[in-house]
């Protein structure tokens, strides 16, 4: 349904999307995972065609999007993180306009209109003007734009970002609507526990690289149920690999170092909570000292800070 | 076709929203325009008069002739004469309130039969500069004409002087007294009639008749309307970035060019709205020919259209809405002064006036103008409208042009 094979984005020397590749399908929520500046915004421009590619190649719904970018634009819905409404258009107004672009007419266009409002739950606000509604009412009908014409390919470029729980929670319902109804959704996030709820399999996004990509049950499976223990406070920096090497010989076969920074150590092993007097102890033993512990049971914001070493909102 | 009608629909129904930014690009020219007729037109037509105080000593046949003279002809349509009292006089002239003040000193008839030097007294108004000067000169050519009446007639002056007032006259008196002077006249006749030279009064080519002048600003403030309108309806297209719509039209199949054009039809409804309200006043208040009217209108609103375009490419080249807004707001007054908005363009200095017949505004201006103080019908001059169209549509190209690179994708 979506393919992208090979895609590089360059800004002169700067290369903001690094050879990536990927394929969403009918019927399910792909997401696309990363740290702000990552290059999932970059990706999902050049899918919707608001930016060429360096190279590679994007389809959608089998039309490349570069060279039968309008056959290909038919096909695809965008609901951007920013809003993208006409204030001073009623409701009705802006989904009739934008129905109009992707090609609707008529008594077509007049009965995905209703239904879409109903679907948004803006039916009896159809008439008053998108700058009297509530936040959550907005982001709504944002959404409704996007699926006015009933799009194949459904983006969601951050969709929750400044979005209150309560809305948050009927924009997934409406995503996993369309889902169901058949739609290839590709869902942008930098929050974890959304695509853990949402996505059928995801993509994980670092400095325009992907450096993970499965279902979410496959990733996760890559963390072998290690616990993930960040340990704040002062280490040695040379004795660091002393420590990792006693520890492991002492019981912790597991134990694996992710990252050291100033004043920070992560640490990945299986059940680290039972670990924590010996690895204190070894620590005190070399001259160092933890003011602050914080161990997180496996999920994919783990998995994100074991493949990259950082969190994923840094 | 349907994107560029939805388009359409799409900015009509934005700007219903708005009615106060319609009346606005309207009132403004009409408070200036109305300020501008006012002045032009101003009044009731009236010339101005002046008050001549006179203070008469000698209450004599000859100061009353004097006196007389000032409000006779057309002098009398200028100056009005009051007689006063010399404390009256003194006080009215100090305060301001006359343009002269005369006093004719007692025994002024005797001594100017008598050729003795007599000295008549006129104050004027410093405060008024016309005025009390054509008194000082009436004033001077009636002594002088004095002088030669005595030189001519003093001893039949004297004789009807001398003659008993309480008696009236008898034929013999008369009649002699009337060859006496017509002997004279006889004499000098030859010398004075016919005069010595001959004029030769050539007259003037027939001019046109000279169009009102206040209809000379009305092309040049029904533009100030239209680029009001088109300065703030260009304005829409950063509105449209900022709101992210554009971004959103870039990912639909929906065509750039056809969103361009429902814009500018959109904001030709407008613009042809606001031309139709002005023109209609003017052809109301001037009484114009009617069957001048629609050409006049679709000549506008070709032109706002133009403008709009040309507004909106410009806009479009700049990296902030405040830029771009303040580049155009800039470049709005010098065209609105250049262009015979603000005063006609022929009653600019030649320079301005030939720099703005070429700017856009002068161009559309210059052309109304022309048509509208015509007597004759509305000419289609074909290279005009080849002008306005091509520079109407690409501006409108530009625009397109601008959206599909860039400026609509950030």
């Amino acid at each position: 349904m979506l393919t992208v094979e090979h895609l590089v984005k360059q800004y002169g020397d700067f290369t903001a999307v690094d050879n990536v590749s990927f394929k969403a399908s009918k019927g399910a929520v792909f997401g696309l995972l990363g740290p702000n500046g990552a290059g999932k915004s970059t990706t999902i421009n050049c899918i919707s065609g608001l930016m060429p590619p360096t190279s590679g190649h994007i389809s959608i719904a089998g039309a490349d999007v570069v060279k039968d970018g309008k056959r290909a634009k038919r096909s695809l819905g965008i609901v951007p993180q920013e809003l993208a409404l006409y204030e001073d258009l009623p409701a009705i107004g802006n989904l009739r306009y934008w129905g109009k672009a992707y090609g609707l007419r008529g008594s077509e266009l007049d009965d995905r209109v209703r239904e879409v409002l109903d679907h948004v739950g803006l039916a009896d606000r159809a008439k008053d003007l998108p700058k009297t509604f509530s936040g959550g009412m907005k982001r709504r009908l944002n959404f409704g734009c996007g699926i006015v014409h009933r799009p194949t390919v459904l983006l969601l470029d951050e969709p929750t970002v400044g979005v209150d729980p309560q809305s948050r929670q009927r924009l997934f319902e409406m995503v996993e609507a369309e889902r169901d109804a058949g739609a290839c959704v590709l869902y942008t996030t930098h929050y974890m526990e959304e695509a853990e709820r949402l996505c059928d399999s995801l993509a994980i996004i670092d400095h325009g690289k992907l450096i993970a990509q499965g279902t979410v049950a496959e990733l996760k499976s890559q963390l072998s149920a290690r616990d993930v223990l960040q340990l704040n406070g002062e280490f040695p920096a040379t004795e660091t690999a002393q420590l990792i090497e006693t520890l492991s010989s002492g019981g912790m076969h597991d134990l694996e170092l992710i990252s050291q920074e100033e004043g920070v150590l992560t640490l990945t092993l299986s059940s680290a909570s039972q670990h924590l007097p010996q690895i204190f102890a070894a620590i005190t033993s070399m001259g160092g000292s933890v003011s602050e512990t914080s161990l997180r049971s496996p999920n994919l914001e783990t998995l994100f800070l074991l493949l990259t070493g950082k969190e994923l909102r840094e | 076709m349907s994107f560029l009608f939805a388009s359409f629909l799409k900015d009509l129904s934005r700007w219903r929203q708005d009615p106060m930014a319609v009346l606005l690009w309207l009132g403004i020219p009409f408070v200036i325009g109305g300020l501008i007729t006012a002045m032009v037109d101003g009044g009731d037509g009236a010339s101005p008069t002046g008050v001549l105080l006179i203070h008469d000593q000698d209450d004599s046949l000859l100061s009353g002739l004097i006196a007389g003279a000032y409000s006779q002809g057309q002098l009398g349509e200028l100056i009005s004469v009051e007689q006063v009292t010399l404390e009256e006089g003194t006080e009215r002239i100090n305060a301001g309130e006359a343009s002269g003040f005369l006093v004719i000193p007692d025994g002024f008839s005797a001594s100017f039969l008598e050729e003795k030097p007599v000295t008549l007294t006129l104050k004027t108004n410093p405060a008024q500069t016309i005025l009390p000067g054509i008194i000082q000169d009436v004033t001077e050519i009636l002594l002088d004409l004095g002088f030669y009446a005595q030189v001519l007639f003093g001893p039949e002056i004297k004789q009807i002087q001398n003659a008993d007032s309480d008696i009236v006259p008898d034929d013999v008196f008369a009649a002699d007294i009337a060859v006496q002077i017509q002997g004279k006249v006889d004499t000098i006749s030859p010398h004075l009639f016919p005069p010595a030279f001959d004029v030769e009064i050539v007259a003037p080519p027939p001019a046109e008749p000279r169009p009102d002048i206040a209809l000379l600003f009305l092309p040049g403030i029904v533009m100030m309307a239209l680029l009001f309108a088109a300065q703030g309806l260009s304005a829409d297209y950063w509105k449209e970035r900022e709101t992210g719509t554009l971004r959103r039209l870039v990912s639909t199949p929906g065509l750039l060019s056809r969103f361009v054009y429902g814009k500018a039809l959109a904001a030709a409804v407008i613009i042809g709205l606001l031309g139709g309200v002005t023109l209609t006043l003017g052809f109301l208040y001037h009484g114009l020919a009617w069957s001048k009217f629609m050409p006049s209108l679709i000549w506008l609103t070709v032109s706002g259209v133009g403008l709009f375009a040309w507004f909106a490419a410009l806009q479009m080249l700049f990296p902030t809405s405040k830029a771009a807004n303040l580049l155009t707001t800039i470049l709005l007054f010098p065209l609105l002064m250049m262009g015979g908005s603000f005063f006609p363009l022929d009653a600019l200095p030649d320079w301005i006036a030939a720099i703005g017949r070429i700017s856009p505004n002068g161009f559309v201006v210059d052309r109304l103008t022309t048509e509208l103080t015509s007597a004759t019908a509305w000419s289609f001059d074909l290279r005009s409208w080849a002008i306005l169209v091509s520079m109407t549509v690409v501006g409108l190209g530009l625009c397109t042009w601008r959206l599909k690179t860039g400026f609509a994708r950030r």
